[in-house]
């Protein structure tokens, strides 16, 4: 028989029970969702993620006290956080140790969630403020817009010079007001503003340009002296990037004053171990998307068996009525399989597409770029299939395998 | 057939609903098998029809033996056949007259134009040319049966088998129907009908008694 008799055919008897078939297509399209969700935010994520950090350079690695991401017990919390700061003096002794041997050194303290203030416009209090050296541009890809950079004037005398981010200026500064050495306030300090950066974007899901540079001595001196800094390292090529690390672990050493038998207390940062202890995050949701999901479209799966197997026994006269004109086994067994297939196909398709949009619109919120992930909407298509086949063949087979003269008996 | 035999085991105990039944039906042949309840008729036209198998015996249909056919082409055979007409007239509720009538034709993989203008003609044949979108529900019992003929007919069968055709309707459109039997025997099917009501069995040409299972007598009228 036609393939398109059989499509009409599995239609036809799905539309008259339409409340039934809802309900079972609603089964399959939330596993499906669930998935499809959760995947489309962590791809949007990543990306960002990796372009984010790849935007740091190539040849570039950190030096900090903690990792970027602790897991496990609180033993190993503690470990992290029994560490001494990196001092501005280690710092500076690291840098004499390097020094010839690299191509830059930049030194930052990050302290988030800061109130700025100009005029009367006051930001919402979730301005970065970052403490670094005539260095920190270009060793985190910052250009200059309008005025200047960090002098290593204003770093020796610890000058209440700032240069400010896209987004910051954009806030205080709107409609094209310039701000070149105007005074703003950051948490009560007054700071001259001697340039702007150009505009960086969102990485992380997190905007990049809404902070402001001050040298990192007047941090040192008026905000924190007990600051730990990350040293950021450049590399002088590629090919010197291990080695590099290898000289940097030494020199750190030697600045910190360990001995021999001790080990490092000071974590390196690398792009790659940044997107591989994200990819760790990533692997645990998946993971847990992903059993749910299991668990989801097993039940969606039974579901759909459930209401196969009921539509056999309550139209069995049909089959029978079918197979006495001549329907042979094979074509009632695809008729059902058919009705199968298309609920859980119809439900993995609004699954796919409920769940593209609601990881898009997260994503969305989070400043990400929007992303159609193709792989998670194959697979998840391909399982639907599998699994309406897989529940549906038993009572395709049930129908297809009746007696025609029992079935037709009169009831 | 010869000797042909359907046993069903009922617990400890062998049913013997057909016991050595020898028959031969002949082209264009018009028969009525009768009997009393149980006697074995239903069982006997199950397995004319292939609906159904013989646990022991010859039955050969044009030439093939249907007895050690498998599901599928007992499926086939039925459908290129066999035309059946049963009592409870078995049409599908929720296609409209057309569809049902074309469905064994659908099986026989024709075409959709094809199907259509067949099922068509069958329908005009019947006298229904202007019911062909009425669902079964909008029918009188007459012309549904009238439809499920049709339906049987579609596909040009070697045998129409009706099992008790006019035992759902009154006097007057039993007649009605018999009257379609008789022109249909007169174009050259052969129609093989059970019933047991004498003065349906006196529209054929020959009356096949059964009793217990056995034949008790076959004659020509
Ligand atoms: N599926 C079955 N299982 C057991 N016994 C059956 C079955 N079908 C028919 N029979 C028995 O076979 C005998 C003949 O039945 P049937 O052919 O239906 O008679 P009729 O149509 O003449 O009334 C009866 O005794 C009936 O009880
Ligand atoms: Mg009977």
């Amino acid at each position: 028989m036609l393939l398109r008799e059989t499509v009409i055919q599995a239609i036809t008897s799905l539309t008259v029970n339409k409340l039934r078939s809802w309900l079972t297509i609603m089964g399959v399209a939330v596993g499906v969702f669930s998935i499809i969700a959760v995947m489309t935010a962590l791809d949007a994520i990543d990306k960002s993620v990796e372009s984010g950090l790849t935007s740091l350079g190539a040849n570039t690695f950190q030096i900090q006290k903690d990792p970027a991401m602790v897991f496990g017990s609180g033993h190993s919390r503690n470990f992290y956080a029994n560490r001494k700061e990196i001092t501005y003096k280690q710092a500076l002794l690291f840098r004499k140790y390097m020094e010839g041997r690299v191509r830059n050194i930049g030194f930052i303290i990050v302290r988030p969630a800061n109130l700025a203030k100009y005029a009367n416009r006051t930001t919402n209090p979730d301005v970065a403020m970052t403490g670094g050296d005539e260095n920190f541009a270009a060793s985190n890809g910052f250009a200059i817009a309008a005025g200047r950079n960090l002098s290593e004037n204003d770093i020796r005398t610890a000058r209440n010079s700032a240069v400010i981010g896209s987004e910051l200026a954009e806030t205080l500064f709107p409609s094209g007001e310039n701000p070149l050495n105007k005074f703003i306030k950051v948490n009560g300090e007054v700071y001259t503003v001697a340039g702007v950066f150009v505009k960086k974007g969102a990485a992380f899901g997190q905007s990049q340009d809404n902070f402001v540079l001050i040298p990192i001595t007047r941090f040192l001196q008026h905000i924190n002296e007990n600051s730990s800094l990350s040293i950021t390292v450049e590399a002088l090529s590629r090919k010197e990037y291990q080695q590099t690390i290898d000289r940097a672990i030494g020199a750190m050493r030697l600045a910190r004053g360990l001995t021999i038998k001790d080990v490092n207390d000071f974590e390196i940062r690398t792009n790659e171990s940044l997107i591989d202890s994200f990819r760790d995050i990533k692997i645990a949701i998946s993971t847990g998307a992903f059993i749910i999901s299991f668990m989801a479209l097993l039940t969606a799966g039974v579901g759909i068996m459930n209401i196969m197997l009921v539509s056999v026994t309550e139209r069995t006269r049909e089959i029978g009525i079918r197979k006495s004109i001549g329907a042979p086994r094979t074509t009632i067994l695809r008729q059902f399989l058919f009705e199968a297939l298309f609920l859980s196909i119809a439900g993995g398709l609004i699954g796919v597409l409920v769940g593209v949009s609601a990881g898009n619109i997260l994503a969305l919120k989070f400043n990400l770029p929007p992303i159609f992930p193709i792989l998670w909407i194959t697979v998840s298509m391909v399982v639907c299939s599998a699994i309406g086949m897989a529940f549906g063949l038993f009572p395709a087979w049930k129908a297809a395998n009746l007696n025609p003269v029992e079935a037709l008996r009169p009831k | 057939m010869q000797s042909l035999c359907k046993f069903y085991e009922m617990g400890d105990q062998v049913v013997k609903a057909l016991d050595s039944i020898d028959l031969d039906f002949g082209l264009n042949d018009y028969a009525a098998i009768m009997g009393p309840s149980g006697s074995g008729k239903s069982t006997l036209m199950n397995i004319i029809g292939c609906l159904d198998t013989p646990t022991s015996g010859i039955y050969e249909l044009n030439g093939q033996q249907v007895a050690e056919m498998d599901d599928d082409e007992l499926a086939r055979i039925r459908n290129r056949e066999i035309g059946f007409v049963f009592q409870t007239f078995n049409l599908l509720p929720r296609l409209n007259c057309l569809r049902n009538v074309e469905l064994p034709l659908i099986y026989a993989g024709v075409s959709p134009e094809e199907r259509e203008a067949r099922a068509r003609e069958a329908l005009q044949r019947v006298g229904l040319g202007d019911r062909i979108t009425h669902k079964p529900a909008e029918l009188s019992g007459g012309q549904i049966q009238r439809v499920a003929i049709a339906r049987a007919l579609i596909n040009k069968p070697s045998i129409i088998l009706a099992d008790e055709p006019t035992g759902n309707l009154d006097t007057a459109t039993s007649h009605e129907i018999m009257k379609i039997f008789g022109e249909l025997s007169e174009a050259g099917n052969t129609i093989i009908l059970i019933t047991h009501e004498e003065d349906i069995a006196r529209y054929t040409r020959r009356i096949i008694r059964l009793r217990d299972g056995k034949i008790e007598s076959d004659k020509p009228q």
